[in-house]
């Protein structure tokens, strides 16, 4: 109970109740701390039904009759399910109030003991406020300069927005393994400017740099999304890997330059036109542009003026001259398509003759061994024939023996491929299998990461937790008070056999004994008509019976007796707490009081 | 016949070249495995392929493995025969021989051996109680074998274009997907110059690789297929590109003004068409009327050209003829690809 008392206390200290360092029982509690403590609890549970209630009694007896009643009415309001009434605040008993103010003290919201929890860490409040104002900042939107409210100066610079310029950066690339050249690391080393001092001007410093860096991510990370999903399959090393795309796209950028060009030099109509009819004579027809001949311009006209003469004179002269012009462009044209033609001829006939040469060479090799073995022509011919025949069955033969080793290697050859297919099987398994393990490791760290955050902040938290109420203590208790329990419990439950099994035995004695009794009972009435002794023995058979019947009977009523003694001693002991006597007195008192109001009250009443 | 050789395709997937003799230099043997239908990606299965590479005609028949047999592990092979003719009937035939043999003794030793008795004699046991002549094959009827009907009917009257590219000695392109409907069309084409009987500009199958165009750029004119349908944009590759599953001819920029026809061209058409839907005239019938215009067109070309000193033609000469523009055009280039100019 005490503990329960530390607890009640406690939290009624935190609501705001001053209880007295002193007090530590409930019962120990005056009216008026009861008034204070269960308003103020109602307060913070509900602060409408509490705002009305008053925090102390008032001195007039039906007043506080009245506050009485109204805190019995809010607390069944809030839900308290017991017998309240004003008796409880102003008569009050351990036990009642008791569970009243556990009652209350459940109810009170977690927040409000939180919040008035923290109080004291420093460092803790200053994170707690800085957290707090950066949240606040974030939560405003953005605004243009026009718009800006004073809320948003705060946080937003006032200063002329810079468009978005980048400008490219110079960063030595530490590549792993290259060796760069003496002069590329002292130019790196000496010569190339900080990051920060590349830029022609500072506003693009910022946009720069994040331009940069969101590049490297961005390659960085589809990079990796590639090499993941298609580089591993393909089972090359990275360099392999990267030296094929290259390969590929390079060919793509030939063929897309080859058909773009393709296009562009010849009009496209031209060479996917749809087909032609015999009679469209324009397109087999032989068009040619004949280049415009002037006419020599007749002057047919009167010469007027010394000028016209020189004039026309000029005029013939230049007209002669593009005549001439244009039948040189003529010829040359002319001249240029003959060339043409001929070359082709020309190019025609020197392949012929070069195969009719190759032709006639061999024709003559052929001749000339014939005419060599012409001479002796029939036994030639026959010991050609015999030689034809030897070399075919010695190529025949030697292709036998080529067969011989040739079939095992290709045997071997096809089963070391279906070996290498199989493997390939085991190896794209192991291959997914790779890929799900990074898959894991990815979800692992990022699940890692976010319990590191996360401990971290219970850590700080639990550092800034109040000590002076140690749970752990209160849990430590808890647990204990649960371990005996179950002990008790456990032996409960032990006696409560150990009950029946005896409740049993005297059961099954009983039982025997009326039925030993019963036939004991009829053997000796039987034998008790005939013989003297065998009634007077029955006689003392039955008083025995008799009064053994009695004996348990009294025992039994003793041990019935002894238990009401023990229940009318609990009674006893539970009545004395509660203080019903100075109740009773203080009830008589207080009737006596209002009785005396009532009769002032009316004699007032008589009097106005 | 210059060699013989064979792919495989096993059950991992590889085509390896498993075999060859005599010999074939790397650069053909990689020419030959990407032609050969078991290297490509898709899944189309093509019996007989033919081409023609640096004046080398490969055959390459592939065939599908049927269990159970002396090949295990083997689910498709192919035989690519090289040869310096064109006759794709004699080399089909000879390969299905190859191949039979092969699946029944699951080793090339008997193929060679039919192989080399078909070069040094000419002839071969098949195993379907015959025997394989090479004489039964002439390269006349492998020439003919085309048909040039189906040519006309598809282009009509624009046959004449492409009459007129292969007289002068010009590139032609033609595309389709598929890559035996593009051999059975190419074929027939060189008959047109039937006066030449020049099948080395034929080139049926061909990619766009480096090697290849470079190879192909070493001839004057060409017919060239191409499966590839990127071969549009290549307008530095001909002068006349025809896609057959359009039925479309177009003549590039830079050839139209030596192609330019006139009358003359409008009476060589007449007879071609004339002479192809006749339904009782054979194909060989068809390529012997335009043999004959042909001749006429020539002798008289000849005949302008005899006029001339040293039997050469010179564009004066034709002028004083006094032909209208577009037959004098054409009997100039005419007479370059005929090599009747003076130079």
């Amino acid at each position: 109970m005490e503990e329960v008392d530390k607890i009640l206390i406690h939290a009624l200290r935190q609501v705001g109740t001053e209880v007295g360092e002193d007090i530590d029982r409930v019962n120990q509690f005056t009216s008026e701390l009861i008034v204070e403590a269960v308003v103020k609890c109602i307060r913070v549970i509900d602060p409408g039904l509490g705002g009305a209630l008053p925090t102390s009694l008032p001195p007039g007896m039906s007043a506080r009759f009245r506050v009485g009643m109204s805190l019995a009415q809010a607390c069944q309001d809030i839900g308290y399910k017991g017998e309240i009434g004003y008796q409880t605040f102003l008569y009050s008993n351990e036990p009642e109030i008791r569970s009243l103010l556990m009652f209350l003290v459940e109810k009170l919201p977690r927040e409000s003991s939180e919040t008035s929890d923290q109080p004291t860490g420093k460092s803790a409040v200053l994170h707690r406020a800085i957290a707090a104002a950066i949240t606040a900042q974030l939560a405003v939107s953005w605004v243009p300069l026009n718009c800006r409210l004073p809320l948003h100066c705060k946080t937003q610079s006032k200063a002329a927005s810079h468009s978005f310029h980048v400008h490219p950066l110079s960063l030595p690339h530490c590549t792993k393994g290259q060796k760069s050249l003496k002069e590329v690391k002292h130019y790196q080393r000496d010569i190339l400017f900080p990051v920060t001092a590349q830029f022609p001007s500072q506003t693009s410093m910022v946009s720069s740099i994040l331009e940069q860096h969101t590049a490297e991510l961005s390659n960085a990370q589809e990079w990796d999304t590639e090499w993941k999903s298609q580089g591993l399959l393909s089972r090359l090393t990275p360099q392999e890997y990267h030296s094929r795309k290259l390969t590929r796209l390079r060919k793509r950028i030939e063929e897309q330059l080859r058909s773009a060009a393709a296009l562009g030099s010849a009009p496209s109509d031209l060479i996917l036109t749809k087909g032609t009819h015999f009679t469209h004579t324009q397109k087999f027809t032989f068009t040619q542009e004949v280049a415009a001949l002037t006419s020599p311009v007749h002057t047919g006209r009167q010469l007027e003026g010394d000028t016209q003469p020189r004039q026309q004179e000029e005029l013939a002269f230049l007209q002669q001259q593009f005549q001439q012009l244009c039948s040189d462009v003529e010829q040359i044209a002319a001249d240029m398509k003959h060339i043409s033609v001929t070359n082709a001829q020309v190019f025609d006939e020197l392949k012929q003759m070069e195969l009719d040469n190759v032709e006639n060479d061999e024709k003559m090799q052929v001749k000339k061994k014939t005419i060599d073995l012409l001479p002796d022509a029939d036994s030639n011919l026959q010991k050609l024939q015999s030689q034809v025949e030897a070399s075919a069955n010695r190529v025949v033969n030697l292709a036998s023996q080529w067969e011989k080793h040739r079939a095992p290697l290709i045997e071997e050859h096809r089963t070391l491929k279906e070996f290498c297919s199989s493997k390939d099987l085991e190896s794209s398994r192991k291959l997914s299998e790779i890929k799900s393990l990074h898959e894991k490791i990815q979800v692992a760290t990022e699940e890692a990461k976010k319990k590191e955050e996360l401990y971290k902040q219970l850590v700080t938290e639990l550092e800034s937790l109040p000590q002076d109420v140690s749970r752990s203590a209160y849990t430590q208790r808890i647990l204990e008070i649960v371990g005996n329990i179950k002990k008790q419990k456990e032996e409960i439950s032990k006696i409560l056999s150990d009950t029946k099994e005896l409740q049993k035995e005297i059961n099954s004695l009983t039982g025997k004994l009326d039925r030993s009794f019963a036939v004991t009972d009829e053997l000796v009435f039987k034998d008790a008509k005939k013989d003297e002794s065998v009634r007077k023995s029955y006689k003392y058979l039955a008083a025995l019976h008799e009064n053994c019947n009695l004996l348990i009977q009294t025992i039994e009523d003793t041990g019935t007796i002894l238990r009401e003694i023990r229940d009318l001693e609990e009674q006893i002991e539970t009545e004395n707490c509660n203080k019903t006597v100075a109740n009773l007195e203080r009830i008589l008192d207080d009737y006596k009081v209002i009785r005396q109001e009532n009769s002032t009250l009316a004699a007032k009443v008589r009097e106005g | 016949m210059l060699s013989v050789g064979l792919i495989e395709k096993d059950v991992n997937g590889d085509t390896l070249w498993v075999w060859c003799y005599p010999s074939i230099s790397p650069e053909l043997r990689d020419l030959l495995l990407s032609k050969c239908c078991l290297t490509q990606d898709s899944r189309d299965f093509h019996t007989l392929v033919f081409g023609q590479f640096s004046r080398t005609w490969y055959y390459i028949t592939t065939v599908e493995v049927q269990e159970p047999t002396a090949l295990n592990k083997v689910t498709h092979f192919s035989i690519a025969v090289t040869a310096k003719d064109f006759n794709p009937e004699k080399y089909a035939a000879l390969s299905g021989i190859l191949c039979r043999m092969y699946i029944k003794h699951g080793s090339p030793v008997k193929m060679m051996e039919a192989y080399i008795t078909v070069l040094t004699k000419g002839i071969c046991q098949n195993d379907e109680n015959g025997s394989f002549l090479i004489k039964d094959y002439d390269v006349r009827k492998a020439y003919l074998a085309g048909s040039i009907k189906d040519v006309v009917s598809q282009f009509g009257m624009e046959t004449i274009i492409l009459y007129t590219a292969l007289m002068l000695k010009k590139r032609i392109v033609v595309h389709h997907p598929r890559i035996e409907a593009l051999l059975e069309f190419t074929r027939v084409l060189p008959a047109l110059t039937w006066h030449r009987k020049d099948w080395y500009i034929l080139h049926p199958y061909v990619h766009l690789t480096d090697a290849e165009l470079e190879d192909l750029k070493k001839c004057p004119g060409y017919i060239a297929g191409f499966v590839d349908p990127e071969v549009s944009n290549r307008s530095d590759l001909f002068d006349v590109f025809v896609s057959l599953p359009d039925s479309v001819i177009t003549v590039s920029q830079g050839a139209k003004e030596a192609m330019t026809m006139g009358k003359l061209h409008k009476d060589i058409a007449q007879v071609i068409v004339q002479s192809a839907e006749d339904a009782e005239r054979s194909d060989s019938q068809v390529i012997k009327d335009i043999s004959i215009k042909t001749k006429e067109v020539l002798t008289n070309l000849f005949a302008l050209a005899d006029e001339c000193e040293d039997s050469k033609i010179t564009l004066e000469v034709l002028k004083q003829h006094h032909f209208p523009p577009a037959t004098e055009n054409f009997l100039f280039h005419l007479a370059a690809a005929e090599q009747l100019l003076r130079i």
